[in-house]
């Protein structure tokens, strides 16, 4: 949907490695945006979970993570990030985004910690066509 | 890649999380507690997590699932050190560390590893106690 | 990108991060009035930003002073709802995983009502009717104990303060 523009940050995820460069480089744009270190913590947490679904969920652990800065309407800064998988999709995103299935129980995507530690999460998926996770959050 | 190394220190076991600790290194550091623990029969182990700026569901699990073998094996654990930024963002995610102790360092996680062996040996002898009248 | 150019921004990304901080501990009075005992006194409503900046700076305080309880007072807070009733929670296991547990005082007879019927989980929570009530919960936690001193001739003070030496 967004044009892939020359500022974007693609990282390859292929394998468990792809967590922990993932979420230092969200970390490390986060930073640079001025963004507190909670905040901080709050966008590498929410990106660590979405790339580690890659890994465990998606075709031989594969997927993409794009990082970029972003503005808003009332041109307000921010950070987007894109995870990607073509693997076998979320069959039932309400399912997904139910407590019941979080992260404490040690099933399920994690998305519902997820969102809340963002303040945007948009979800595009469907049983067998893959999955793509946008999340944003603003600077204050 | 990252060991973080475990010293013993009396009757605990402590290691110190690296930084960038992947998920092979969290499942190979519960291992390697958990045979530690076999082998010396410690009561205490102090997992000292200062330096991570992250902790995530997958390490969340590990915590809990560390300080539910440990206690499998005879052992408590406290968990030290955790840092402000993340604690807020742990709450957040929803992760309960259900059955983890915590203490802000070091010292206070040793204090309180001392109270709970203490404690324990108490329970022990007054229990064996109540078996010997009968 | 030249390594002067990160420094700077480094530089300035720390900046505003110190002077982020000093707002935030401007906004949330945590005092120490005891050692290692922190009082919050809430005032006004607890929303999500101010829930936020609230447990950032408290959490800030624990690893400054070490303190192990904390007592937030909610006596102020108008209204406590689901939504307030979570925030503190949030507080209370934020704290903890520093090792510091949280009393909350200031409770009235309508807001124990009302959580009663939320029917949320709050057994974890150890609660007082008045600050004095929790701060002296807090120093029996603590293993203190405040002890009137014996009266001689040299206690008693004139009213101005002065030794009257009777």
């Amino acid at each position: 949907m967004n044009a892939r523009e020359s500022t974007d940050l693609v990282i390859a995820v292929d394998g468990e490695n792809g967590i922990v460069i993932a979420r230092s480089q969200a970390r490390a744009l986060a930073r640079d945006l001025g963004f507190g270190m909670v905040d901080q913590s709050r966008i590498a947490t929410a990106v660590s979970e979405l790339t580690r679904n890659i890994v465990r969920y998606a075709t031989g652990g594969r997927g993409e993570v794009v990082i970029r800065d972003v503005i808003n309407a009332s041109n307000r800064p921010g950070i987007e990030i894109v995870v990607s998988d073509d693997g076998p999709g979320i069959p039932d995103i309400n399912l997904a985004m139910r407590d019941g299935m979080s992260t404490s129980s040690g099933l399920g995507l994690g998305l519902p910690g997820t969102r809340r530690l963002m303040d945007e999460m948009e979800i595009d998926s469907g049983a067998g066509r893959g999955t793509v996770v946008t999340i944003r959050k603003w600077r204050r | 890649m990252a060991r973080a190394p475990i010293i013993r220190i009396g009757e605990v076991l402590i290691a110190t999380v690296q930084e960038d600790l992947n998920d092979q290194d969290a499942v190979d550091l519960q291992d390697e507690l958990n045979q530690q623990l076999e082998r010396t029969g410690s009561s205490g182990v102090l997992l000292d997590v200062s330096q991570l700026k992250l902790i995530d569901s997958f390490l969340g699990r590990m915590l809990r699932d560390i300080a539910t073998g440990a206690r499998l094996l005879g052992a408590h654990t406290v968990v030290v050190g955790i840092q402000p930024a993340v604690a807020v963002t742990l709450v957040e995610l929803g992760l309960e560390l259900t059955g983890v102790y915590t203490a802000l360092n070091s010292e206070k996680g040793l204090q309180l590893l001392r109270r709970l062996m203490a404690s324990e040996r108490a329970r022990y002898r007054s229990g064996n106690e109540r078996s010997r009248i009968h | 990108m030249s390594s002067g150019h990160e420094v700077e921004t480094n530089r300035e990304a720390r900046t505003i991060e110190e002077q982020r901080q000093t707002i935030l501990e401007l906004q949330t009075p945590v005092i120490e009035v005891w050692n290692g005992i922190l009082t919050l006194p809430i005032v006004g409503s607890v929303d999500t930003a101010r829930s936020q900046e609230m447990n950032e700076a408290l959490l800030q305080k624990i690893v400054d002073t070490g303190a192990e309880i904390v007592i937030l007072d909610i006596t102020a807070v108008p209204v406590v709802d689901t939504a307030v009733a979570k925030h503190l929670l949030e507080t209370v296991s934020a704290s903890r995983l520093l090792g510091a547990e949280v009393l909350i005082v200031g409770l009235s007879a309508r807001t124990a009502m009302t959580l009663v019927h939320l029917g949320l989980d709050l057994s974890g929570v150890t609660t007082r009717t008045t600050l004095a009530k929790g701060l002296q919960l807090a120093f029996s936690l603590l293993g203190l104990e405040v002890v009137r001193r014996r009266e001689s001739a040299s206690d008693r003070l004139a009213p101005d303060g002065l030794d009257m030496g009777v």
